[in-house]
This record gives C-alpha cells, sequence and structure tokens, in this order.
C-alpha cells in the first residue's frame, strides 16, 4: 500500500480523461443530433466529477440543467436547422486549433501558480471563505453552508442572479414569444393559404 | 397499441415523483446539496418531459403560457418583496433576522431563505418553460417515424 | 456480543457478495457492447445487464448502511432505476426498429415489413 496517496484521484483522472475523449468526439462530428446527445453525455461526466471533487451543489446543477434541459432545448434548436453540419473549410480548423492550442498552453503555465487542490491556505478557503464556515452555524444555523452563503450573506448577488434569469426569459419571449396559441394558428393559416 | 405505451405509463408513473423530488431538493436545501434553483429545474424538467412523451400541447394545457409568464415576474417579486419586508421591519434590505423573534435558534434566518429559495424556483422554473414553449413551439412536432 | 458479530460478518460477506455480482454483470454489459455483432444485441447486452447490476450493487449497498435514512434513499434510487433503466432500452430499440434497423439474422433473412400499415395493426 502507498501511504497519502488519494486513490480518488485515478478516478478524477478516468473522468477528465473521458471528457476530453467526447470532446474531441463533438468536434469531429458532422451529425448534429450525435453531437447534441453527446454534449449531454459531457455534461453528466462533469457533474460525475465535480461530484468526485465534492462539489455535490454545483453538480446537481449540472447535471439538471447541462444533462437535463440545455439538452432538450439544444434538441429542439436543432430541429429548427438541419440535422447535418456544413462541411468546414481546412483552414479554419488550423486556425480554431492554434486559438485552442494558445489557450491551453497558457493554462498549463499559469497551473504552475494555483494552490494545490483542497490547500487551507489558499485565498478561496483562508480568507472570507472560512469566515462563512466559522459565523454559519452561529449566525444562521444552516447545515448546508452553500445555501446558508448563497441565500443569505450573498444575497444580493443571488437577487442579481435571479434578475439576470428573469431577463434571459423575458428576452426570449420578446424575441421568439411563447409559442402561445395565437400565433401558431396564425402560421398555420399561412401555411394553408 | 401506441408504439409509446411504455414510455406513457412509466413516465406517468415518474413524472410525480419527479415533482416531489424537486420541492425536496427545495425544503431540504438547508440541510443537504440543493436549493431553489435546482428545484425550479428539476420541476420544469419534468413538464418538459411530459411536454416530449404527450406532446407540447398537452403540457401547454397543463402548465399554460399565461402560467409561466406571470411566474417568472412573480418569482423576482417574491426575491425582491422580502427585502423589501424587511426593510419595512425596521432592518436591512434582506436581513432576515427580523422575520421571525426567536433570535436563538435563527427562525427568521429559515423563513427568509426559504422564502427567497422559493422566489428563485419561481422564476427558475417558468423562464425554462418559457424558453423550452419558444423553442418547442417553433419546432415541427417530431414525425412518428423519428422516436 | 458474537451473535451480533456473525450477524454482522453474514451481512457484510452477503453485500459484497451482491456487489461482486452485480460488478460482474455491469463487466458482461461493458463487454457486450464491444463484442457482439449489431445493434440489437449491443442494446440487450447493455440494456439487460446493467439494470440488474446496478440493482445488485444498490441493493448490497443497502446491506452495508444498515436501517437508515440512507438505505431508503437507496432504495428510492434502485426503485428509479428500476424503472427507468429497462425504459430507455426499450425506447431506443423501439426507435432503432421503427427507424429501419434491422437485425441482423443468421438463420433466415425476412423481408422487412417496410409497409407501415401492417406494422401499425401489430
Amino acid at each position: 500500500m502507498m501511504d497519502g496517496f488519494d486513490w480518488t484521484q485515478l478516478l478524477d483522472f478516468a473522468l477528465m480523461a473521458m471528457l476530453l475523449a467526447v470532446g474531441i468526439a463533438i468536434v469531429r462530428l458532422r451529425n448534429l443530433f450525435a453531437a447534441v446527445m453527446l454534449m449531454g453525455v459531457y455534461s453528466l461526466l462533469s457533474a460525475a466529477w465535480f461530484v468526485t471533487l465534492d462539489a455535490v451543489d454545483v453538480a446537481f446543477t449540472e447535471a439538471a440543467v447541462g444533462a437535463g434541459i440545455s439538452t432538450v432545448l439544444m434538441l429542439g434548436a436543432m430541429l429548427l436547422t438541419a440535422r447535418e453540419a456544413e462541411p468546414v473549410k481546412a483552414g479554419r480548423h488550423w486556425a480554431a486549433l492554434v486559438v485552442v492550442l494558445a489557450t491551453g498552453a497558457a493554462l498549463f503555465y499559469a497551473i504552475g501558480d494555483m494552490p494545490a487542490y483542497g490547500d487551507p491556505n489558499s485565498p478561496a478557503n483562508a480568507y472570507v471563505g472560512l469566515d462563512y464556515l466559522i459565523r454559519t452555524p452561529q449566525e444562521i444555523a444552516v447545515p448546508n453552508v452553500v445555501t446558508a452563503v448563497l441565500a443569505s450573506y450573498r444575497g444580493f448577488d443571488t437577487l442579481g442572479e435571479t434578475v439576470v434569469i428573469f431577463a434571459a426569459g423575458l428576452g426570449v419571449m420578446l424575441l421568439l414569444g411563447l409559442g402561445g396559441r395565437k400565433p401558431r394558428r396564425d402560421t398555420e393559416e399561412e401555411d394553408e393559404a | 397499441m401506441s408504439p409509446h405505451l411504455v414510455l406513457r405509463v412509466v413516465s406517468k408513473l415518474l413524472i410525480p415523483i419527479i415533482v416531489v423530488f424537486g420541492f425536496y431538493v427545495h425544503f431540504h436545501g438547508d440541510y443537504s446539496p440543493g436549493g431553489g434553483f435546482q428545484a425550479g429545474v428539476i420541476i420544469a424538467s419534468a413538464v418538459i418531459l411530459y411536454a416530449l412523451i404527450f406532446g407540447v400541447e398537452a403540457a401547454r394545457n397543463a402548465v399554460p403560457p399565461l402560467v409561466v409568464r406571470i411566474g417568472a415576474a412573480l418569482g423576482v417579486l417574491i426575491y425582491g418583496g422580502v427585502g423589501v419586508a424587511t426593510l419595512i421591519m425596521g432592518e436591512n434590505y434582506l436581513d432576515y433576522d427580523v422575520l421571525h423573534p426567536d433570535q436563538a435558534h435563527h427562525t427568521g434566518q429559515h423563513i427568509g431563505i426559504l422564502l427567497v429559495e422559493l422566489g428563485v424556483l419561481t422564476t427558475v422554473f417558468s423562464v425554462m418553460l418559457a424558453i423550452f414553449y419558444a423553442f418547442a413551439g417553433r419546432a415541427p412536432d417530431i414525425p412518428e417515424e423519428e422516436w | 456480543m458474537t451473535g451480533m458479530e456473525i450477524l454482522r460478518l453474514v451481512l457484510d460477506a452477503a453485500s459484497i457478495g451482491m456487489m461482486a455480482t452485480g460488478m460482474v454483470f455491469v463487466l458482461a454489459g461493458a463487454l457486450g457492447v464491444l463484442r457482439l455483432p449489431d445493434f440489437f444485441t449491443r442494446m440487450h447486452a447493455a440494456g439487460v445487464t446493467d439494470t440488474l447490476g446496478a440493482e445488485l450493487i444498490i441493493f448490497g449497498l443497502i446491506l452495508q448502511s444498515g436501517f437508515t435514512l440512507l438505505s431508503a434513499k437507496l432504495l428510492l434510487v434502485g426503485f428509479i432505476l428500476f424503472l427507468t433503466s429497462p425504459t430507455a432500452t426499450h425506447a431506443v430499440a423501439n426507435a432503432a426498429h421503427r427507424a429501419g434497423q434491422k437485425p441482423l439474422l443468421s438463420r433466415h433473412h425476412p423481408a422487412h415489413p417496410r409497409d407501415r400499415v401492417e406494422q401499425g395493426g401489430e
């Protein structure tokens, strides 16, 4: 037995490898239906990965939104267009590859400055985060600190997020309509005429 | 016999469970992962599942677009209303402690969090359904052969 | 005291046995998906073994967690899996069949029922 070796790391690596494989498959596929389905698979895999990283709340959201609803929405959007993607010119492939490689190299360069995973002295865990963890049992008395931070300490942020969601919905409703009865009947009559 | 009979029977069994689970996620958000956002998405996905299997028209009858339109605004109103209520009761905006006199157990905080998350739930549920209705209303229904 | 220990041991053995069997089933399903010749046999491998394997693993976990709330939640997960997994398999196989995917038949090759009227009457 190796002491101090975190075996769940292997699970993380396996999940990341699967994410990479699915991502490459999405890029390579021309069939949009398969690409949409693989995006759902990608979301589900990343949800599983978030669970192994102990970010259960995020995993929950990712599984419900990414794998559930956005897949359905993408399918609905796909029904409005073609089933196959147009072939892309080779030159654009290379441009995209250069952008991706440059971004990836920059991210790898930045890894050296990242704190270790779960480091208690990292900025995210040391100052405000630690404060929330200490004060939540006394001030809010809620076991789930994420909820306490989200709804109470950062209530203004969450209000802003709710308004953003509302604005997004409002935009969709204004641009596309709710697809309610009236416009549908109009289009049907147009089709018949 | 309808070719989707199995799907229909099973989804009729599952949709109530999904909705109940969504409410569990909301009301249990203090104790376990989850909260208003996740609960709203889960309940919306139950309605979307209903729409996928029984048709968008049936889902529109179950949750009319008017409800969706009102709900999207109502959620933000609930959230902001809790803040205004705390203002009126003599504290800062969204400072939930005044909502309940029991300061020892922080009941005001619990009530405030639940109410605020209820607002988030309503908005998220309505907006998700609004986007779905907007897209599904435009797309032609999936032909039978392509199931 | 010893009685409790024996019970504990038996429960552990049962749960380990169940989980090991479940893993064998899931592994067999994965192998089947990779090795079997056509769509429907692969679907069969993935669907049938996955349901049983996942259920066995969940029951093993229930034996581990004892008479707690966790067990109730696991039981619910098992119930949902028991409903959804065969349904998903059925839906995919049904869709493939209706889209005209032919099963690989080595013994006899009947004409594919192209006409929808005959199919609707089934």
